[in-house]
């Protein structure tokens, strides 16, 4: 498990800059929140760690590995998942096929022994579908198992997506708003899941959310952007205190 | 594992091999080996005219083709209009043997499973090279990509001395165990080799769609964004895509070439490519048997109308020329009414039909 350090990262589309001079660091095994108000460039941030987006100056890094040029895939490959803001699941699958697809490069059998099937692939597959299984048993989603997706509602898709990530076995999990527009209960069922999973399956956890309430309580460390500036990190507590974040929040007097 | 191994009433499984099954019960595996047992058998006792049994020789290779068409654009969602073109490099490749070695070398007459191979390979090669805008394009204008494949195909063929300016190269007669495969035995005999072709490559993509490979063409095809974050290569999936269905191109290429012992342009031209976009259609994109429906389907429509077209052209002779437009008006218009009524084709019908009698008698 390595840090996940973020340095001097500044992204632009053409005048309009992004993201300018943010540096950040991400100790293993935490959560951290980064947290900002609309536009402040959270989830182009998570879109550069991994791989849609490439910084134009400033650098990623993963234990020695350099995630500044990498695409999506080679970034998933290192063992960091995301689950995206706008839910992009393969909505005319099932839940289980969802899942199933996302330990594609985890499964080592080749194309000829994929097309006997019989030996290895078979092997491999039922293997692989006994982790799926481990991850919906600990994401509460044995009902839905061959339901397709499209057809879930929206606090159970939001589920799938973190799932879906978790499938992949990631040391570092990037969670886009996971519970934006959740009621209060699916709300708290959301908390208690990524609670678990930084504590039984030993994940650095990177969080992008809204409701500050959650954000408060849940985090190790905080990180706050306004257009595209770090304005203040630190402790929950430390970050409630800065007046700087208390100016982008609520506006000065 | 339920009691009656037959019929099941629900899913009984204890273990996940028992799901990986392509055969839930006896009696699917039955039917299906039944069915089977009479494609082969059938020959032996019922004779058909030559004419007859070269249509269902052509159908036979147009499921070959178009299991590799449904790959790219049923399974991988990728328009490909040049695959007439891509049958053509698997004939072709055959034919420029024939032409450097002589039309009866040993390798063409005897070897020729391997030449069957070895045109899929062809195929495969040209499908992967067709395949690589595929990294930058998207959409429609891939599919004007491989428009262009087709025209420089068939102009290059037109062109080339070597294949005889696209006019009839001729092939062999081919060997058997029981020696020179003659005359009269010929349409049989390439009936049970195409067939042979179709149950291998068949279960072959049946075993690659529950695998890593198949699954990750239906993730691009879905949302090439999320795949990409799922560790798959959305680009490189999509050149491979056109390679397995160039690969099966080529195949359905060598066996035309083989079924009319000749190989000449007018066989893989722009026509041929929308036909076989037509059955892929019409047959249900994405689904395996939608393969075999929609050859069958196109085929048996098109003998149907050309037997009305010849009757009505003796009722009245005098609008002898307007008959033979009802062919290629009923072809039209079965494309038409199939896009606007049963965009998922005949497998749907195939899936109602199964999902209905699963149940019989009882209706909920």
């Amino acid at each position: 498990m390595h840090p996940l350090i973020i340095s001097d990262v500044t992204l632009t589309f053409g005048g309009l800059k992004a993201l300018s001079g943010v540096a950040m660091r991400f100790e293993p095994g935490t959560i951290t929140s980064i947290i900002g108000p609309n536009g402040a460039g959270k989830t182009s941030l998570l879109n550069c760690i991994s791989g849609f987006y490439h910084p134009d100056q400033g650098d990623i890094h993963y234990g020695d590995q350099r995630l500044t040029d990498a695409a999506p895939h080679q970034v998933a490959k290192m063992g960091i998942a995301r689950a995206f803001q706008n839910l992009e699941l393969f909505r005319g699958m099932t839940v289980l096929d969802n899942l199933l697809l996302a330990r594609h490069s985890k499964l080592k059998y080749n194309l000829l022994q994929a097309v006997v099937f019989i030996g290895k692939a078979a092997r491999v597959e039922a293997e692989n579908r006994r982790t799926v299984e481990e991850v919906i048993d600990f994401m509460e989603l044995e009902p839905y198992r061959k339901n397709t997706v499209g057809t879930l509602s929206y606090g159970i898709q939001k589920r799938v997506e973190v799932a879906r990530a978790l499938t992949m076995e990631p040391q570092v999990l990037l969670l886009d708003e996971p519970m934006a527009g959740m009621n209060i209960e699916e709300k708290e069922d959301m908390v208690r899941f990524v609670m678990d999973i930084q504590k039984e399956r030993n994940a650095t956890i990177i969080l992008v959310e809204h409701d500050l309430g959650v954000v408060m309580d849940i985090s190790d460390r905080i990180h706050v952007l306004d257009f595209g500036e770090m304005i203040g990190s630190g402790t929950p507590a430390e970050v409630a205190r800065n007046p700087k974040v208390i100016e982008a929040y609520i506006g000065k007097e | 594992m339920s009691a009656n191994r037959w019929l099941a009433t629900g899913n009984f499984f204890t273990s996940y091999r028992e799901e990986q099954r392509i055969f839930f019960t006896h009696l699917d595996r039955l039917v299906f080996v039944a069915v089977l047992v009479l494609l082969f058998a059938w020959p032996l006792f019922f004779e058909l005219s030559n004419k007859y049994m070269l249509v269902v020789n052509h159908t036979l290779i147009a499921v070959v083709a178009v299991m590799g068409l449904n790959i790219v654009t049923g399974y991988a969602g990728l328009i490909s209009i040049g695959h007439a073109a891509f049958v053509g490099v698997g004939a072709y490749t055959v034919a420029g043997l024939a032409t450097t070695l002589g039309d009866s070398h040993k390798l063409i007459t005897h070897a020729w499973p391997l030449m069957i191979v070895l045109s899929g390979g062809m195929g495969a090669l040209f499908g992967a090279f067709v395949g690589l805008p595929a990294l930058r394009l998207k959409h429609l204008y891939l599919a004007i990509a491989t428009l262009s494949f087709q025209m420089i195909f068939e102009w290059v063929i037109h062109f080339m001395g070597f294949f005889n300016q696209g006019q009839t190269i001729y092939i062999g007669r081919v060997h058997w165990l029981t020696g020179e495969v003659g005359r009269s035995s010929h349409y049989v005999f390439w009936y049970y080799a195409s067939l042979v072709v179709v149950v291998i490559t068949g279960f072959g993509i049946r075993n690659l769609m529950r695998t890593r490979f198949g699954r990750c063409l239906i993730a691009v095809r879905d949302n090439d964004r999320a795949a990409d974050a799922m560790g798959m290569h959305p680009g490189l999936t999509k050149v491979y895509a056109f390679a397995l269905a160039g690969f099966m191109a080529g195949l359905a290429g060598a066996l035309h070439a083989y079924l009319y012992r000749g190989v000449g342009i007018e066989s893989f031209t722009l026509h041929h490519s929308i036909t076989y976009l037509a059955m892929a259609i019409v047959g249900g994109l994405g689904t395996l048997h939608g393969a075999f429906w929609g050859p069958a389907a196109i085929e048996f429509l098109d003998i149907q109308v050309e037997h009305l077209s010849a009757w009505a052209a003796q009722i009245f002779p005098a609008q002898g020329n307007l008959a033979t437009a009802l062919r290629p008006f009923s072809f039209g218009l079965v494309i038409v009414l199939f896009l606007m009524f049963e965009p998922r084709g005949i497998a749907n019908w195939w899936r109602i039909a199964r999902s209905y009698v699963k149940l019989w008698p009882f209706r909920y």
